[in-house]
């Protein structure tokens, strides 16, 4: 488990950045945290020509709330936004979410950019951009593109990213919603869920859910919005009769074709209902 | 000698912790030598095919690379003798000879200036593979048109013993049965420290450092593969980061390092990574036990029979991966008085990767089998599960008792340890149910299981070649201070600790007198290692004979310095005293300075010189079955009762132990931190493998957990908090009393578990837990089976 030869290049400008991308395209990887593609290196499943380490890169070290947006640089580690008082009071799902990424080691090093350039289906921050509605920066040598979430994870891994392009920012929308929760089911504490979901909410001074957004991960080959479940809240109290009817409508409509060897896909669908459940469970209590 | 304050028994720090925590260890990854080669094996990507040709060409052109060989370069290699006559041979050879049999078999290996240097040459080779179909299953194998792994055989059956015993079938007529098949997945002891293997030729002399459990046997073995004679080889287990069986075969990687060393006159180093650890170490249970019990109306088991089905996968594993199953068929009826019993043993070649030993060695798989047929029988006859287990323990009276498959239970707390463990485990269950009372989403249930773990084990049984024994050399030094070298080894257990004990308890002197010598075939004595809980009693035995013969001497020169008679001599903390005589003493310095430097002060008759060493066979112990497959293969029988309390989350099906409780009887306790720290990490190990730990293949024979990511050890959060309380029933033929606790925690675990899973869902009436690991899909899908079961039942009703 040693992985092949490599070039490392760690600029300490985000042009330099994109000038190695824009020479190497496909023979480049960018490095943030390296808690995915260190172990990929390792098994000798990625193979890149030349390591580009963001670490230096003050342009993408920046966790800032700017004009209602907050703007996680591409080398901000997910333990940095856990911390952050502003990510609590802007976007409590994110806090809320960042506990589950793996184990406090592997937040210290991984980055929440990262994550989500990765797009693992089974990890949590691809599916908070996706509930929250985030807006993925990129930017290559010839200019910058900005892709909102639901159109960015492709499939299993993939991305809209372009070889030669860096996602260099995430932002995220202020929430006006007020309740955020997550649920997953994982084998171990720290580990990738099995099925989780993500949402927030906020209801009306009469009880009522206003505006409600779900997205689910590990249950389909990346993370998706629960459209069809969210229309069916708005405007209702949540009672027990809606949540058993929301749990099965989230079974029937949920993408499940997620299958190894610790799940099947029907598990998945299953319990991503239940999961929904005790997460609007938890956001209106 | 009178008595004196006991170092048997003490609350002391173990000695070796200063070492293994503070970076000193020395582990075979450490040893660095001039000119140092660094070994990668290519491996087999396929579960079955012909090796038509391999190609090194390629990776000979890279930079850095010494060589790359295959088996047809290993003329002056043997194969690994076949010494089980009953079994079928399969001649392992270090390197794939013509086929290859499993995902992960060794086609060839190359050596270069250092790791990375030979894994990227190592990619560069390339082999021409004739694939064949593979037999995944057991089920596949046993086909009739099975694909053959060994195509000189004419089915793929390694071993079976088929036992029809007239006086267990009698005891099924009229009465009640419970049978079902139960199956402990297949899973491995995944030690900290994976395999490494490192070797120097020089001067005519081979010097092996590996990570094993038993470098005399690996150096007998390598006396055998390779052309030398072992005064030629010095094997040297360091310090081995964790065994639990997996280091207890001798692998041919320990053969191939070697060869390069000599083959190409510079050192040469393996360290196992992760994905091959998990593909290419030895893997363990994966035992199916069918089992029928014929049972009186109150409970009382009469008899069970069945059959004991190993996949043991493609069979290339020394010593062999049988045995698990054998053991596992000697100690099925466990602590309960079960007079007949009739299980048979079939051992099917598969296309996975070769089974070995794991902690345990098939008594979980046997006490999981039993205690969820002891569960199945409680509810069919609508007796209280705890109630029916009463009925069936052995009691005081009932002791020693010789089971139904031969062994002799001489000793032990079954009741005590039973009645001590459900008592704690309903407090427990009482304490948990009100602290969650809150949450919706969780059911509680417990579970109490009873075992016996045979330990110092027949060796015969499991190898077709040794049988028990073990030696020890006691040395004093000239300044009176010891040292005590064995054949036993330590992989991180406490041995050391151990053994400075006793040694400290047989000489008289004090614990920093003693210095422990192990796992150097050149400084120690021949022995078998350690494994099968047996170092506390082999190494007690001959350390104290071997003592014996020192303290004879010492008392007698102590005797002739002070003018006493040597009946009159007793020795404590290092000094020589004459009873009734205050003041006269001598030291054990004073004692050792002139049998070793003043002899000419010795007394008439004594000879100069203070060591002596003593081989010791454990008494009592069968090597040959009866022809009911009936025999005592253990020196002694260590008992446990364990309860597991358990939450199940019935909307995701994950289950979680709140707490575990355990009352365990090892005979007279050396170190009650050792004991504690081999029972705790046994049941953390136990919760793996009823929860978690799979090593999961595709239908084709692929390897699906090939790292951490898909092999799922317990971490902190899944071990609970866990109460220990210990019994002492002394071995009544054992040194000291003692018997092993290496084993024993890893035992209780799954049955325990299942036991409590399905309690917490009784009223759902889930369908029998048969099986690990228990998954959370695995118990929805129970749940799920049920609840629908229900619903369709309240519909019928309701028409």
């Amino acid at each position: 488990m040693k992985p092949p030869p490599f070039k490392y290049a760690r600029p300490e400008s985000l042009d330099e950045v994109l000038g190695i991308l824009s020479e190497y395209g496909d023979k480049a990887r960018v490095l943030a945290g390296g808690q995915s593609l260190i172990p990929l290196l390792n098994f000798r499943l990625a193979r890149p020509a030349v390591l580009v380490d963001i670490v230096l890169v003050t342009e993408l070290r920046r966790l800032v709330v700017e004009r209602g947006m907050l703007r996680v640089g591409a080398a901000v580690t997910q333990n940095a936004v856990e911390r952050s008082s502003e990510v609590a009071r802007f976007c409590p799902l994110l806090k809320k979410a960042l506990p589950f990424v793996g184990h406090l080691q592997n937040r210290m090093r991984g980055t929440v950019a990262g994550s989500i350039a990765h797009a693992d289906p089974a990890a949590e921050m691809p599916a908070v951009a996706l509930a929250l509605g985030a807006t993925m920066v990129v930017r290559s040598a010839t200019g910058v593109r900005q892709i909102p979430a639901d159109r960015f994870f492709l499939g299993p891994f993939t991305t809209a990213l372009a070889q030669d392009e860096i996602l260099m920012e995430v932002r995220f929308p202020a929430s006006k919603k007020t309740r955020a929760a997550v649920a997953e089911v994982a084998p171990r504490s720290g580990d990738f869920a099995i099925a989780g979901v993500a949402g927030e909410l906020v209801t009306t001074r009469a009880g009522k859910v206003r505006d409600v957004s779900l997205a689910l991960f590990g249950v389909g080959g990346s993370p998706q919005r629960l459209g069809e479940v969210e229309a069916r809240l708005e405007g209702q109290r949540v009672t027990g009769d809606l949540l058993d009817q929301v749990a099965a409508l989230t079974r029937r409509t949920a993408r499940a074709d997620s299958e190894d060897v610790h799940a099947d896909a029907a598990y998945r669908a299953r319990v991503s209902g239940e999961l929904v459940r005790r997460a609007l469970v938890e956001m209106t209590r | 000698m009178t008595s004196r304050p006991s170092h048997i028994g003490a609350h002391v720090a173990r000695v070796e912790d200063d070492r293994l925590l503070s970076g000193g260890a020395r582990f075979v990854a450490d040893v660095s030598l001039p000119g140092m080669l660094d070994a990668a094996f290519y491996r087999s990507p396929l579960p079955h095919a012909l090796i038509e040709s391999v190609d090194t060409a390629d990776a000979m052109g890279l930079p850095g690379v010494a060589g790359a060989f295959t088996a047809d370069d290993m003329t002056d290699v043997s194969p690994f003798p076949d010494f089980d006559r009953n079994a079928r041979p399969v001649a392992i050879f270090p390197l794939a000879r013509g086929r290859v049999r499993y995902v992960g078999a060794p086609i060839a290996v190359v050596v270069a200036h250092d790791r990375y240097e030979a894994e990227d040459a190592r990619d560069l080779v390339s082999a021409e593979l004739e694939p064949l179909d593979p037999a995944v299953s057991v089920d596949e194998a046993l086909a009739a048109d099975a694909p053959l792994l060994y195509p000189e055989w004419p089915d793929n059956i390694v071993i079976q013993s088929a036992v029809t015993n007239p006086d267990a079938m009698a005891a099924f007529e009229g009465r009640t049965t419970v049978s079902g098949r139960y199956q402990v997945g297949r899973h491995a002891g995944v030690p900290m420290e994976t395999r490494g293997v490192a070797a120097e030729y020089r001067d005519g002399r081979l010097t092996v450092w590996t990570s094993t459990q038993f470098p005399h046997i690996a150096r007998t073995m390598l006396s055998y593969c390779l052309p030398l004679d072992e005064t030629d080889i010095r094997v040297i287990a360091p310090d081995v980061g964790g065994g639990f069986g997996v280091k207890a075969e001798f692998y041919t990687e320990e053969v191939t390092i070697p060869w390069l060393a000599m083959r190409l006159g510079r050192p040469v180093r393996w360290i196992e990574d992760r994905r091959e650890h998990l593909i290419s170490a030895c893997h363990a249970r994966d035992l199916t036990l069918d089992l029928e019990a014929a049972v009186d109306g109150d409970g009382r088991f009469r008899a069970v029979r069945g059959m004991a089905i190993q996949d043991l996968g493609a069979a290339e594993m020394y010593p062999y991966g049988f045995s698990p199953a054998f053991a596992a068929v000697s100690q099925i009826t466990g602590p309960y008085r079960i007079p007949h019993q009739s299980v048979g043993v079939i051992a099917v070649a598969t296309n996975k990767t070769p089974c070995g030993a794991y902690r345990g060695f098939g008594i979980p798989e046997a006490v999981f089998a039993m205690e969820r047929l002891m569960d199945k029988a409680a509810d069919r006859l609508g007796i209280e599960r705890r109630e029916i287990r009463r009925r069936n323990l052995l009691g005081p009276d009932d002791l020693p008792y010789r089971t139904s498959s031969g062994a002799i239970v001489d000793s032990g707390s079954h009741r005590q340890a039973f009645e001590e463990t459900a008592r704690l485990t309903s407090e427990s269950l009482d304490r948990w149910q009100a602290r969650l009372a809150h949450d919706p989403h969780v059911r509680l249930g417990s579970g109490v299981v009873s075992y016996i773990e045979g330990v110092t084990p027949s060796y015969f049984a499991t190898s077709g070649h040794w049988t028990s024994f073990d030696s020890c050399s006691v040395r004093m030094n000239p300044d009176g201070t010891a040292v005590v070298s064995v054949g036993v080894s330590t992989s991180g257990q406490g041995l050391e600790s151990m053994l400075t004990s006793l040694a400290a308890e047989a000489l008289g002197v004090g614990r920093d007198q003693v210095r422990i010598v192990m796992g150097d075939t050149d400084r120690t004595p021949y022995g078998l290692g350690s494994w099968g809980s047996r170092s506390t009693n082999v190494a007690s035995g001959a350390l104290r004979e071997a003592a014996d013969v020192v303290m004879d001497k010492a008392t007698r020169i102590a005797a002739h310095l002070m003018e006493a008679s040597p009946d009159d001599i007793t020795v404590q903390d290092g000094r020589f005293s004459v009873r009734g005589t205050p003041g006269a003493s001598v030291t054990w310095r004073d004692v050792a300075t002139v049998a070793n430097i003043r002899t000419i002060d010795l007394p008439e008759g004594v000879k100069p010189g203070m060591q002596a060493t003593a081989s010791y066979e454990p008494p009592g112990i069968e090597h040959h079955p009866d022809e009911f497959g009936r025999l005592n293969g253990c020196a002694t029988y260590t008992n446990a009762s364990h309860g597991a309390v358990v939450s199940v989350d019935v909307g995701t099906g994950k289950v979680r132990v709140l707490e575990y409780i355990v009352a365990h009887d090892c005979g007279t306790v050396i170190n009650p931190q050792i004991v504690r720290g081999q029972v705790v990490g046994g049941i953390a190990q136990g919760i793996g493998g009823a929860l978690l730990e799979k090593l999961h293949y595709d239908e084709w024979g692929n390897p699906m957990s090939t790292s951490f990511l898909d092999y799922h050890l317990p971490t902190a959060t899944e071990i609970p908090n866990m109460v220990v309380r210990h019994f002492q029933s002394p071995a009544p033929a054992m040194p000291w009393g003692a018997k092993g606790s290496g084993e024993a925690g890893i035992i209780g675990p799954a049955p325990a578990i299942a036991s409590a899973v399905e309690e917490a869902l009784s009223d759902l009436g889930v369908a029998e837990i048969t099986r690990t690991p228990i998954t959370a899909p695995h118990v929805l899908s129970l749940v799920t089976s049920s609840v629908s079961a229900g619903r369709r039942e309240e519909r019928e009703n309701s028409r």
